[in-house]
């Protein structure tokens, strides 16, 4: 038997085996040991430990008396049966032993801020833990796992603590997972997949109701981060960046808080989120702040800080963030789309800068101008912000206007709010279908040329007029500039085998509407088209 | 958003296009078209079910009437009033066989 001393709390190695034939002389050894150590908390270190009998037990008894936060630590499995079926696991703190693992020339699966995972076999992954005394972090994580699993997301548990070289580990059953970025990075053309079952997890977690108390509320950090940075910024904005984060209403649903590509995961068919830790309340939109980080505000200064974390460039780490936002949204109005990113960005952006202020601080690497960059743009933000909180309902495109991308694919999007424009007013079917018609030719018109070969966004906007009733239709671009009423009309006259094929669109606009007006202003291509009802 | 439904009798196939014949929709129609040309000396088209028509639909009709010129004749029959106006601003009543 041997003691190391720690502050008030002893550590007594207990070896061999403890029965009827030793135990006084072991009860002996140990008070000796702890004689004049005015130990508040003992710790037995039972690693050695290969038996222990009644007589044993009774000793364990009587020290645990005189000292009631009694450990017992490093339990062989052997032992810790006894100790189970005798209701000593019940009445003391009992650890088992760890099981060690080795992760020498294991293939890394992921490396996040804390540790790194480790595939350990073809079944099992390993989490470890840069922190020593990673335990309590662990424990955490299993819990918070294991709530999440109960309320009914699809998540893998560890199922064992094991220890790797002078640190911790969990392991986890992860049959042939793979991580969403390790599927965008080797196969592009899964985003639209990848987009669709990210978003479906978002909407499940983001409409689970956790009970009180059992999980941090996301917006403190928001707050702290906001409190520490707010007197960097100029004309009182810091301060209306802070009320608007106050009064983001509170919300008892469920918030990953760090989910990016490489925290959910494709194993076999089934989709899980891992990397429970950060697991929190709050309103759905703070989710999307650490997730604007990852996917775009990391990379504002530097693109490669993407390319390095998730192992996919800056190119499609934006297309994923604002396809999943059209999709979360339920919207292809880039306006929409923008209004709700700029809320976000508002609190990201501050979460960026108190952490490379902090980074600072502690002399840890730091870009300052990255940070510059943040300041200058959250700067640029606040002004036009004016509420941080978001209602899927009520943040419906304002009424009379779209914008979206320019694509064939999108023509029913268009039709489809032109007739719930034109729909309003009771228009005439045959009015309806005329103005769908001119409709349908301007947009696949911008569609096919405004941006060729590249892709742009067309913008739709309906107004009423009264007396009579006239409607006006307006279409603006950003493509190269083209008055689509210079072309000459198409012979309509002409037999079929002399007619060409196409160029009837813009005619036929002309004919169905009152009035056809094109503009070139601010670098848009403006059309009107307009008819009296 | 556009059905198509074809009936065939001897060298006679009939088509009956149910929807939207629009810039998403047309192809959809060239290939059943396209489709039924082998072998066809009188096609059909019954628009009587057709809600609309786009410059795309045009087309389709346009490219299937010299088509079928070269083998046989073409047909348009139970054309709305909605739909023929837009025949005729654009001159197609004149190429087309409108019954």
């Amino acid at each position: 038997m041997a003691d190391m001393q720690n502050g008030n709390m002893v550590t007594i190695v207990l070896s061999g085996r403890i029965d009827s034939g030793n135990a006084q002389q072991s009860e002996q050894e140990i008070l000796a040991q702890l004689e004049g150590k005015n130990a508040a908390s003992v710790v037995l270190d039972a690693e050695n430990l290969k038996y222990i009998s009644s007589a044993g037990l009774r000793v364990i008894l009587r020290l645990k008396k005189a000292y009631p936060d009694l450990r017992i630590i490093n339990v062989q499995s052997d032992v810790y049966e006894i100790l189970e079926m005798t209701g000593f696991t019940e009445m003391m703190t009992v650890e088992k032993a760890y099981r060690v693992v080795s992760v020498d020339g294991c293939e890394v699966i992921g490396e996040g801020a804390n540790g790194k995972v480790y595939r350990i076999d073809q079944d099992n992954v390993v989490k470890t833990y840069k922190n020593a005394d990673a335990l309590s972090e662990i424990q955490h994580e299993r819990e918070v796992a294991r709530l999440a699993l109960v309320l009914g997301v699809p998540t893998a548990i560890s199922y064992d603590v094991v220890r790797v070289g002078d640190s911790y580990g969990s392991v986890f059953e992860l049959l042939n997972a793979r991580s969403f970025a390790k599927i965008l990075a080797a196969e592009p053309e899964k985003m639209d997949f990848c987009v669709e079952e990210y978003t479906a997890m978002l909407k499940k977690i983001h409409s689970i109701t956790v009970p009180d108390g059992k999980l941090p509320p996301f917006k403190d950090k928001i707050l702290g981060a906001i409190e520490r940075i707010k007197d960097t910024l100029p004309d009182g904005l810091g301060e209306k960046l802070l009320k608007m984060a106050q009064d983001i209403p509170d919300r008892n649903t469920m918030i990953h808080g760090d989910c990016h590509t490489k925290n959910i995961v494709l194993a076999g068919d089934e989709v899980l989120l891992i990397d429970m830790d950060t697991l929190s309340v709050g309103h759905p939109i703070f989710e999307f702040v650490p997730m604007y980080n990852a996917y775009v505000g990391y990379s504002e200064y530097d693109p490669d800080v993407v390319l390095h974390f998730q192992g996919y460039n800056a190119e499609t780490s934006r297309k994923f963030w604002h396809d999943t936002l059209a999709a979360y949204l339920n919207t292809k109005d880039e306006n929409v789309i923008r209004a709700f990113e700029e809320k976000v960005r508002c609190m990201a952006y501050a979460y960026l800068i108190d952490r490379s202020i902090r980074h600072a601080k502690a002399g840890r690497d730091d870009t300052p101008e990255a940070r510059a960059l943040w300041t200058g743009r959250l700067i640029e933000l606040l002004p036009r912000v004016d509420s941080l909180d978001f209602d899927p309902e009520s943040e419906a495109p304002a009424a009379n206007e779209l914008t979206l991308e320019a694509t064939a694919e999108n023509l029913h999007e268009v039709l489809d709010f032109v007739d719930a424009n034109l729909e309003k007013i009771d228009c005439p079917m045959k009015s309806q279908m005329q103005m769908n018609l001119a409709v349908e030719e301007i947009f696949i018109n911008i569609a096919n040329y405004a941006y060729a070969p590249n892709k742009g966004n067309a913008t739709v906007r309906i107004e009423v007029g009264d007396d009579p009733v006239t409607v006006t239709i307006t279409f603006m671009d950003r493509g190269v500039p083209y008055d689509p009423l210079k072309r000459s009309d198409p012979d309509v006259t002409a037999p079929a085998d002399e007619r060409r094929i196409g160029g009837l669109g813009i005619f036929l606009t002309k004919k169905v509407m009152d009035d056809v007006i094109y503009e070139y202003k601010d670098g848009q291509n403006i059309l009107m088209l307009k008819k009296a009802l | 958003m556009l059905q198509i439904h074809k009936t065939t009798e001897n060298a006679k196939t009939t088509l009956v296009p149910e929807g939207r014949l629009d810039t998403l929709t047309a192809p959809e129609l060239e290939s059943a078209i396209e489709a039924s040309l082998d072998g066809t000396q009188e096609l059909v088209l019954d628009l009587e079910k057709l809600e609309y028509i786009s410059s795309a639909g045009l087309r389709v009709l346009l490219i299937a009437q010299k088509k079928m010129s070269k083998q046989g004749e073409m047909k348009l029959i139970h054309v709305s009033d909605t739909i023929m106006e837009i025949f005729e601003v654009t001159g197609f009543t004149d190429i087309l066989t409108i019954q």
